[in-house]
């Protein structure tokens, strides 16, 4: 088993159970060892499509639209936190924050474009795309 | 015809003056930036004879182009000894763009201590406006909420403001220029750089603009300009960010507290630590919550009219009345994460006071935290920490050393941990977590700045010899670039965050620049975007050098490159030659 400690923010908080604040909820999940996060979003029943930006231990997995760390593995003491779409880091941060190494690689796949959220991204794109390019 | 107000406060005349052929397409900080770099002497002192103030709204301001009602304060700074462009969001720019006004610049000095205000009223006859100057001895000494009121009762409901409070009054180096919210708040701030105090300095304590009966704001080409207004509309109504009911608009710009926290880049009681244990308590989301459940609250308040954003909010006590309007991220890190406060009631108090007195809240909790550290009180004690904002209102000894700033607040306590560059405290960003916006901090002109590197072209990453934004090179590379697009932005008269929409769809910045051409008669493309920001910055460098700064001011406090950074455990590691690189490159 595993300890994994869970902050929801926003929207979100709602899938902490007894744990929702309302603006947030912060939890402690005990996991299986060998856990991965899908299994994390599994058990609290977060739809994909509701999840942007995430961390895990302050390094940046994960945001709307690309999810590059699903099969990532946690750790027991692993702090993630996850936002619902509408949370964005503007992208002076967003270049130079602490990423995890499927993020910086999904996001220099030629159509991530270096200016990438989910707007460009595929189907399991949140939002409609709004203009042609 | 578009005209500049000149206004000389040695005895309070004025003329319209033709807009030279160079500074026609120049607006909001372009101007005001290209104003103060061509007419002061670096050298002077700033709060001396011989400095100007220069109010521009930006260039598409005052027409119906969306989320642009931004007004850019110019002078040279008493905080931080260099240039400043002081932006913010209110009414006012559009009343001085209806009125047909460029730019106000206003220099001379006082003969004695009388304060003035001017009232700036739209004389149909005339096809220009009238200006006159009334004795302002009534309000001084007093708090602008006091004296907002009276203000408006007696010039109106309808004018626009722009002042400054006892702070300037007492030339604290942290004054800010303060202008109303569409209800009526001193709320608006063209806070950073101490402008407040340059404009007390002359003797001018109010602006009073009455723009009824003004005519629209004229148009060189109506049909791209409605193309790109159409098109910005289109970005700012579809991104999840920037639309009705997106982040910024249901939970402010404090929307951002969570993320920075979680990234560890939250800078914590006085820069010591990267997350805060309390910033869910002070986050948007949070504010939300009060606003919610207390009642007599709001979320999505704009900050002038014709914004779609809505970042700003109205804050209720525990009864539902108002506790203070508004608190942004920047505010509640500063009176709350960098000052160990965990409270949305403290912090509020907090701004409420810092809006009174007619300061910047960044400099402000960053002061705070500075006499934190010096132990004039424990990190955290919020009862302590609105004790000392109270010296600040008296003007006791105490309170004037903390009016002015946490850089001179840090040298008189003994501190060395003061996170300032140039003078002027550091943001709500942790430079050693973000090494980025560090290299910005470092290198702005402005001094520790978040908001001078907030947007980038999109040509200017994708086009060829991209830059990997985390090596070295592509960190000053990087920055040069949100520099360069930002100092447009910043001149074009839109709001900044306007950047989360057109970054991630470009046609929302191709409809920028078609404003911009359907208001001014040109033919810029995105590429001219980083040709004008970079005009501005190698002016704004310039005034810099010649007041003497050199490429050794370009730096971070020296405790960062040895104090390690918790979460990430990181200093700031940027070598000087790539900062310098910054500019040297330009």
């Amino acid at each position: 088993m595993i300890t994994v400690e869970v902050w929801l923010y926003g929207a979100l908080a709602r899938y902490g159970g007894d744990e929702d604040k309302g603006a947030y909820a912060h939890l402690y999940l005990d996991l299986p060892a060998g856990s991965v996060m899908a299994d994390l979003l599994r058990r609290l029943e977060i739809p994909a499509q509701e999840r942007g930006v995430t961390f895990i231990n302050s390094v940046l997995s994960a945001m709307a639209g690309l999810q590059p760390d699903l099969e990532h593995q946690l750790a027991d003491q692993d702090r993630v936190g996850i936002f619902p779409v509408i949370s964005a880091l503007p992208y002076h941060d967003r270049a130079t924050a602490a990423m995890t190494p499927e993020m910086r690689a999904a996001l220099e796949r030629p159509e991530a474009s270096p200016i990438h959220n989910a707007l460009s991204g595929g189907t399991e794109s949140p939002f409609e795309r709004n203009t042609p390019q | 015809m578009k005209k500049i107000l000149r206004v000389n406060m040695t005895d309070r005349s004025y003329k319209f003056e033709d807009v030279p052929e160079a500074y026609r397409t120049l607006g909001g900080r372009g101007l005001t930036s290209t104003i103060v770099y061509d007419e002061v002497t670096p050298t002077i002192n700033p709060l001396g004879p011989y400095n100007k103030l220069v109010f521009a709204p930006g260039i598409v301001t005052g027409t119906a182009a969306s989320t642009s009602g931004r007004i850019s304060a110019g002078a040279k700074s008493p905080l931080t000894g260099g240039i400043k462009e002081s932006n913010a969001g209110s009414q006012f720019p559009q009343d001085l763009a209806r009125m047909g006004l460029h730019a106000i610049i206003i220099e001379g000095y006082p003969k004695d201590d009388k304060y003035w205000v001017m009232h700036i009223k739209w004389d149909k006859a005339a096809g220009e406006p009238k200006v006159n100057f009334l004795p302002a001895d009534a309000y001084v000494g007093r708090g602008l909420y006091d004296v907002f009121p009276e203000l408006f009762k007696r010039f109106g409901e309808k004018v626009s403001i722009a002042g400054t409070g006892i702070a300037g009054e007492r030339r604290y180096l942290n004054s800010g220029i303060v202008y109303n919210d569409i209800d009526g708040r001193p709320s608006r701030y063209s806070g950073r750089g101490g402008l407040g105090a340059v404009m007390a300095s002359k003797g001018l304590k109010f602006i009073v603009t009455d723009r009824a009966g003004s005519p629209a704001v004229p148009l060189q080409d109506k049909a791209i300009f409605e193309e790109g207004r159409k098109k910005l509309v289109d970005a700012l109504r579809n991104h999840p960010i920037t639309k009705p009911g997106g982040g910024l608009n249901t939970l402010g710009t404090a929307v951002l507290v969570n993320i920075i926290n979680e990234a560890g880049g939250f800078p914590t009681r006085n820069f010591r630590e990267g997350q805060f244990e309390g910033a869910a308590n002070i986050s948007g989301e949070m504010m939300a919550q009060y606003v919610k459940e207390r009642g007599g609250g709001r979320m999505g308040h704009p900050c002038h009219p014709g914004c779609i954003i809505q970042c700003s909010n109205i804050i209720p006590k525990e009864d539902g009345s108002e506790l203070v309007s508004v608190i942004e991220y920047e505010t509640t890190w500063a009176f709350g994460a960098n000052c160990g406060i965990d409270s949305l009631d403290v912090i509020g108090e907090l701004t409420r006071m810092t809006n009174d007195f007619g300061m910047d809240t960044i400099e402000m909790g960053g002061t705070i935290a500075v006499a934190m550290e010096a132990g004039l009180a424990e990190f955290g004690d919020g009862k302590r920490a609105i004790a000392l904002m109270e010296e600040v209102g008296k003007g006791t000894p105490l309170g004037r050393l903390l009016g002015n700033g946490a850089t001179l607040a840090g040298k008189a306590l003994g501190v060395i941990r003061v996170p300032s560059v140039k003078g002027q405290n550091m943001p709500a960003y942790e430079p050693r977590a973000i090494k980025g916006i560090g290299v910005t901090y470092a290198t702005s002109p402005m001094g520790a700045d978040h908001t001078a590197g907030y947007t980038i072209a999109p040509e200017n990453l994708s086009s060829g010899g991209q830059s990997d934004p985390l090596s070295v090179e592509g960190k000053a590379d990087l920055s040069r670039a949100f520099q360069e697009t930002t100092a447009f932005i910043d001149s074009s008269g839109h709001c900044l965050f306007i950047a989360f929409a057109i970054l991630d769809i470009p046609s929302g910045f191709e409809g920028v620049m078609q404003e911009c051409n359907g208001v001014l008669g040109t033919n810029w493309t995105v590429d001219d975007a980083v040709r004008y920001g970079t005009e501005i910055l190698k002016k704004e460098r310039a005034f810099n050098f010649g007041a003497g700064f050199s490429e050794k001011d370009d730096r971070l406090p020296e405790f960062m490159s040895y104090e390690k950074l918790p979460p990430h455990n990181v200093t700031f590691d940027i070598p000087d030659e790539e900062l310098d690189s910054v500019f040297g490159k330009m």
